[in-house]
């Protein structure tokens, strides 16, 4: 739900269990309780897409039998698995850029035990074109961070179980040409192309690919996708927004006509579900121009990055609650 | 388990199988990248006994899944 800053606090005073986005003016001002939350003043509301900085994005997590809440750093993230309920699921925000969330991305994929507790959460952003910092908030204490990581650990009746899922509007042609790394990297130059080794920023140049459009590879026909950061003209290197793996086959997206008639497509098939958290990204916001649209059954935050177990890009995440 | 010789056979990419489960099919990749990296029978079987423990804990919303790994 969408309200604004009493309406916010209301629910803090309720003692709800609160998963909250908004942008930090109106963070700080909330009292402790039993909350996590993270920065951004993007939002996909059920009337739209709007930028907003005097309402803040809430879910109520009413399922939860239990929940604790935990701060971690690079040293300690993947105590998440350790530390998730054996019936439960996991909320996790990390500011984006900070060294838990480079770190978080890059070994996520090899954590031990990464699927065993489903993880859902988002990346904490800023308005674009300021100077901000994104932030993390850990209600319990009411304290901030810009370097940590804030999980909420929720656990579940045992006659219940979380559900994730992702809609990743982009496809891609096996016919089209493939893109290997050779090692795990947020950074790349090298790359091979159909078995040739070559520097991916001249390929790019030379065939006049959209950068907006990400890599895609297929995770078991789950696609995945890793979308360009920058592209640095002077030493050719690009910088990604997740990493890419080596022995995983990437090609480029098709490109989408129209992100709006996109997202509808793909969420007819899931206009039964009742998420209780999802978010979007940041590109598909802005590169689809998804001010004014909604996604109707999916609203919340619109995110530096998504998390579904591992860091996804350019995807709308969501976790239901669904019976045994 | 009935099911161990059908885990392999996914690990190994023997044989594909698509789930409509995110967290499987996210598995099977990790298990699959993490096999082809060290195709030893030590870490087929520390794959296998991974993907065993996940369709342990998640039997209940597998089942479909489970009834159609029986006939592979």
């Amino acid at each position: 739900m969408f309200v604004n800053l009493d309406e916010a606090i209301k629910l803090i005073q309720e003692d709800k269990l609160l998963h909250i986005a908004a942008d930090e003016s109106l963070l700080k001002q909330l009292p402790k309780g039993k909350w996590i939350a993270g920065t951004t003043p993007y939002f996909i509301t059920e009337q739209g897409g709007i930028t907003c900085k005097d309402k803040l994005f809430v879910d109520e997590i009413s399922c939860a039998v239990d929940y604790k809440i935990m701060v971690y750093d690079r040293s300690n993230i993947f105590d998440i698995t350790k530390d998730a309920y054996p019936n439960g699921l996991t909320i996790l925000i990390m500011p984006y850029a900070s060294d838990v969330a480079v770190y978080y991305a890059k070994e996520a994929p090899n954590a031990d035990d990464l699927f065993m507790n489903p993880t859902i959460g988002w990346i904490s952003g800023y308005e674009l074109g300021t100077d901000s910092y994104p932030k993390v908030y850990d209600g319990i204490n009411g304290e901030s961070y810009d370097d940590k990581a804030v999980a909420m650990h929720i656990c579940l009746p045992d006659d219940k179980v979380a559900s994730v899922g992702i809609v990743n509007i982009f496809n891609t042609d096996e016919n089209d040409t493939k893109i290997e790394f050779t090692e795990d990297a947020l950074t790349v130059s090298k790359c091979l192309v159909d078995g040739k080794e070559v520097n991916l920023s001249d390929y790019i140049a030379e065939n006049k690919i959209d950068t907006h459009l990400p890599l895609v590879a297929d995770y078991n026909c789950v696609l995945v996708n890793v979308s360009i950061k920058s592209i640095s003209e002077e030493n050719k290197a690009i910088d990604l927004f997740a990493p890419v793996f080596a022995g995983k086959e990437y090609r480029f997206a098709r490109s989408v006509s129209n992100y709006e008639t996109s997202f509808k497509e793909r969420l007819k098939e899931l206009a039964n579900v009742k998420p209780i958290f999802s978010c979007n990204c940041i590109l598909n916001y802005l590169y689809g121009e998804l001010e004014g649209k909604a996604t109707p059954p999916f609203a919340g935050p619109v995110t530096f990055g998504e998390v579904a177990y591992q860091l996804l890009n350019q995807t709308l995440v969501y976790v239901e609650i669904i019976s045994k | 388990m009935e099911l161990d010789l059908k885990f392999e056979k996914i690990i190994t990419k023997q044989v594909k199988y698509e789930t409509t489960n995110l967290g499987l099919n996210m598995l099977i990749a990790r298990l699959q990248r993490k096999y082809a990296a060290n195709q030893s029978p030590e870490e087929l079987n520390t794959c296998r006994q991974e993907m065993k423990a996940f369709f342990e804990k998640y039997a209940s919303i597998l089942a479909k899944d489970i009834e159609t790994l029986k006939k592979l």
